[in-house]
């Protein structure tokens, strides 16, 4: 190669018709991203920023001012409270049926994980209304629980209890896939170390899930703090008593009362964009700890 | 029956697991869904018929699966366009874009319905300007079709991007060496790959939208025959105490999602039959 | 068909994957490129095939220069280290699937196609397979369907990427066997890749070392065991 007549050396010469072959062409490539951000904006961000300005209409004064009397302030403290007792129900339950399904064989496992993920094809009026007919004043249980001074439908228990319907398969969704995935050695290896069934779950599953629950127990939050169709039916829509934020937000809209219906909507608005928020620090931060398959 | 119906395991908790996880199931699902069918046998096979049977709960009933279906449709083609360019392309804004995919999850459905309607009212953002145009879009079926969209958009890209993700790239090399343009290989090579997964999230978003109520009563207009979905009669029949009637059209409902479920799971099993699993 | 391979050079980034490196392979020839894994080999291949772009550098096919010719119009039969077979589709719909992606006035008829493939799964010697999906082959099947699937295009060189790597021993011998029959039947210029210096010296007419993105050495399998180039060649043939 030390020939002095070889042609020299050729420079870089970019050729403008190569692509590799598993790229689309760019104008195609363009066009498709330009879709999807239009689609998103259209159908996605613009919704969300009526919210706030419908919200901000009349200033951030009235809008305030609207969630500072004493109606708004029950279905604020309504709804905590129905999230402050589903979402660790719905949390334990969780953990319980993943680590009953990915421990053990048994038979009937897969249909098992049907009925626990039924409640997502229900429709939550549907669900609503199961609630109403099992514990309704005129049911054989519910009419026993009246006697007894402790009413469900129309109450506290009833929105718990739909709540908690549609809300089911949240946390055990994130759970199975990933306990499925990391299978069973870990634990085996503890219990030959003489680690206490309890000390197992606490020092070698909980860590490693832990990620994939806190994901779970925030959807399942943002859920059941947005609950509509299931509660519209058993609340009995009662103001200040069993009226939750959402519930709320239909009456003040069907009253015409816009700034005030959609300043609490602004309100559980920011509540999903913190959901959000987190949701994807944890999608790019811990991927490795979250199931591969996606929930819902 | 070889099969023992619990294997012995030396795993602890058998009894705390398996005992929470069965009352919970019972107590919150089973229980109400078997008063729903209770109350549905002891009102009669003839009477639900005669209720379902109805012209109003047949146009309801109809109206919801059909604009279900539409909008399901709709979310089928554009999520599977959101998952490629969310996959396979790297642009400013990506993450914010793959973020704001979540939000119809994220957003309670009150909250989305009077945001949709506000949007989409004569005076709205984008009402005012198609009105004048002529066009009408809160209170007629394309307002209810559009919060479909709404709620359903998230399913078919949350089920399509991990398989994208999955593609071993040396197939799609294949394919162009053998001689084949971009797009022959997209229909032929890729579109099959997805296939399976797209097909679940369209059945997913399906179950969603035919259920839904939230996000579509208020853009609705809940004009009889015209604009009123099925789980706005159950609301109805329940508010004029009619629990026969409602048990009714929600027996009917529930047959549909149950339908749909089993859709889903045989979508799965013909999939991993086809593809050759693992 | 003649390759030359003139003062090519890849980089990704920042590394350099090749250095500047020439080769040409006569007419017809079964060549090894023969390297460890980062020696730049597959991507030299990968060149050839099309699916890269050289940093700088031409590719001439027969005199002509390809540099900047598609994958598709190169006509190269590629086969991939792992086989990269369309697993939705039989094994029929496998080797037919160039056939049929070619535009309706070059492709050939539905009976046409048919009596391609029966011919090219005689050659393999698989010929009762052609329903089979991929995922119900053996490897030693998949490799030789991923050939026929090559060959079916009626390429003009044939490019192989350690076609026996995911082999086992026994099987890898028996298909070595099977290359070289192909190639002495089709006369087809054939490069392939491996870092198994039995196998490149077992099959190959032209062996040619790399290491580091350079060109070691060039010569007969006898040439390269008797006359190693440099210390790495010496090294790396371990004589």
């Amino acid at each position: 190669m030390s020939d002095a007549t070889l042609p020299l050396p050729a420079v870089v010469r970019p050729c403008r018709r190569f692509r590799a072959p598993t790229d689309e062409a760019p104008a195609a490539r363009r066009l498709l991203i330009a879709l999807a951000v239009v689609g998103i904006a259209v159908l996605v961000l613009a919704p969300l920023i009526v919210v706030f300005a419908e919200a901000l209409a009349d200033g951030v004064a009235a809008s305030l001012a609207s969630l500072t009397n004493r109606d708004a302030h029950s279905a604020i403290r309504l709804t905590l409270t129905v999230a402050a007792i589903t979402v660790p129900l719905n949390a334990g339950f969780g953990i319980a049926a993943a680590w009953f399904i990915t421990k053990f064989d048994f038979r009937g496992k897969s249909f098992l994980i049907t009925l626990i993920d039924l409640p997502f094809s229900v429709s939550p009026v549907v669900a609503g209304l199961c609630i109403v007919l099992t514990f309704g004043a005129n049911s054989a249980i519910g009419g026993w629980l009246v006697a007894h001074g402790f009413p469900v439908v129309f109450a506290l228990p009833g929105i718990i209890l739909a709540t908690l319907f549609v809300t089911f398969p949240f946390v055990a969704r994130e759970l199975v896939p990933l306990m499925v995935e990391q299978g069973r050695a870990e634990e085996e290896a503890a219990l030959t170390l003489g680690a206490s069934g309890w000390r197992v779950f606490r020092t070698v599953t909980l860590p490693n899930i832990r990620w994939a629950l806190l994901y779970g127990v925030l959807l399942c939050n943002a859920r059941a703090m947005g609950e509509f169709g299931a509660v519209a039916v058993v609340s009995g829509k009662i103001r200040g008593q069993t009226a939750t934020m959402p519930i709320t937000i239909e009456m003040l809209y069907n009253e015409y009362l816009s700034v005030a219906a959609f300043s609490l909507a602004a309100l559980l608005t920011l509540l999903a964009l913190v959901t959000l928020l987190i949701k994807t620090a944890l999608d790019i931060r811990h991927a490795d700890a979250l199931a591969a398959t996606p929930a819902h | 029956m070889g099969r023992p119906l619990i294997h012995r395991s030396p795993m602890p908790g058998l009894g705390l697991s398996m005992g929470i996880t069965l009352t919970m199931l019972s107590l919150v699902v089973l229980l109400p869904i078997g008063a729903l069918l209770w109350r549905g046998a002891s009102f009669g096979p003839g009477n639900i018929w005669e209720v379902v049977n109805r012209p109003r709960v047949w146009a309801a009933l109809f109206l919801s699966f059909r604009l279900s279906l539409l909008a399901a449709l709709f979310n089928l083609v554009f999520g599977v366009l959101l998952a490629w360019v969310l996959v396979r392309y790297r642009f400013p804004g990506r993450r914010l874009l793959d973020a704001a995919v979540d939000l119809p999850f994220a957003l309670p459905t009150a909250v989305a319905g009077i945001a949709l309607t506000a949007l989409y009212a004569p005076n709205g953002f984008f009402g005012a300007p198609l009105a004048a145009l002529g066009i009408k879009i809160a209170y007629t079926q394309w307002g209810i079709l559009i919060a479909l969209i709404f709620v359903g958009l998230p399913f078919v890209t949350r089920t399509v991007q991990p398989v994208i993700g999955e593609i071993d790239r040396e197939v799609e090399e294949a394919s162009a060496t053998l001689g084949a343009r971009r797009l022959y290989t997209l229909r032929r090579v890729i579109a099959p790959m997805l296939a399976p997964a797209a097909l679940t999230g369209f059945a997913l978003a399906l179950a969603r939208a035919v259920g839904e109520y939230g996000s579509v009563i208020f853009i609705a207009g809940n004009i009889p025959l015209v604009t009123e979905i099925a789980p706005l009669l159950i609301v109805i029949q329940l508010e004029e105490f009619n629990y026969d009637a409602a048990t009714a059209i929600g027996i009917a409902m529930l047959l549909i999602s149950f339908a749909m479920l089993m859709a889903i799971n045989l979508i799965q099993v013909w999939s991993r039959r086809r593809i050759g699993h693992v | 068909m003649h390759i030359q391979i003139d003062e090519i050079s890849k980089a990704f980034g920042m590394t350099a994957a090749l250095h500047p490196v020439s080769l040409s392979i006569p007419c017809g020839a079964l060549v090894a490129l023969l390297g460890p894994s980062g020696s730049g080999k597959t991507t030299l291949l990968r060149i050839l095939g099309g699916l890269e772009f050289p940093t700088s550098g031409r590719v001439l096919f027969d005199g002509q220069d390809a540099t900047g010719m598609t994958v598709q119009e190169r006509r190269a039969g590629f086969v991939f280290q792992s086989y990269a077979l369309f697993r939705h589709m039989t094994v029929f719909d496998n080797i037919a699937y160039g056939l049929k992606a070619r535009p309706r006035a070059q492709r050939p008829t539905k009976a046409e196609i048919a009596r391609r493939v029966t011919k090219l799964l005689d050659l393999i010697q698989l010929p009762h397979i052609a329903g089979r999906y991929p995922s119900q082959l053996s490897g030693g099947q998949r490799q030789r369907v991923a050939l026929a699937r090559a060959l079916a295009i009626e390429p003009r060189m044939l490019l192989l990427d350690e076609p026996f790597g995911a082999l086992d021993a026994k099987v890898r011998k028996e298909l070595r066997q099977g290359l070289r029959e192909i190639h002495d039947e089709t006369g087809l210029t054939t490069v392939f890749v491996t870092h198994d210096q039995d196998e490149a010296m077992e099959l190959a007419d032209l062996v040619v070392v790399m290491s580091m993105g350079c060109i070691e050495q060039i010569g007969k399998p006898k040439d390269i065991r008797g006359q190693p180039a440099t210390p790495f060649v010496r090294e790396f043939i371990g004589a």
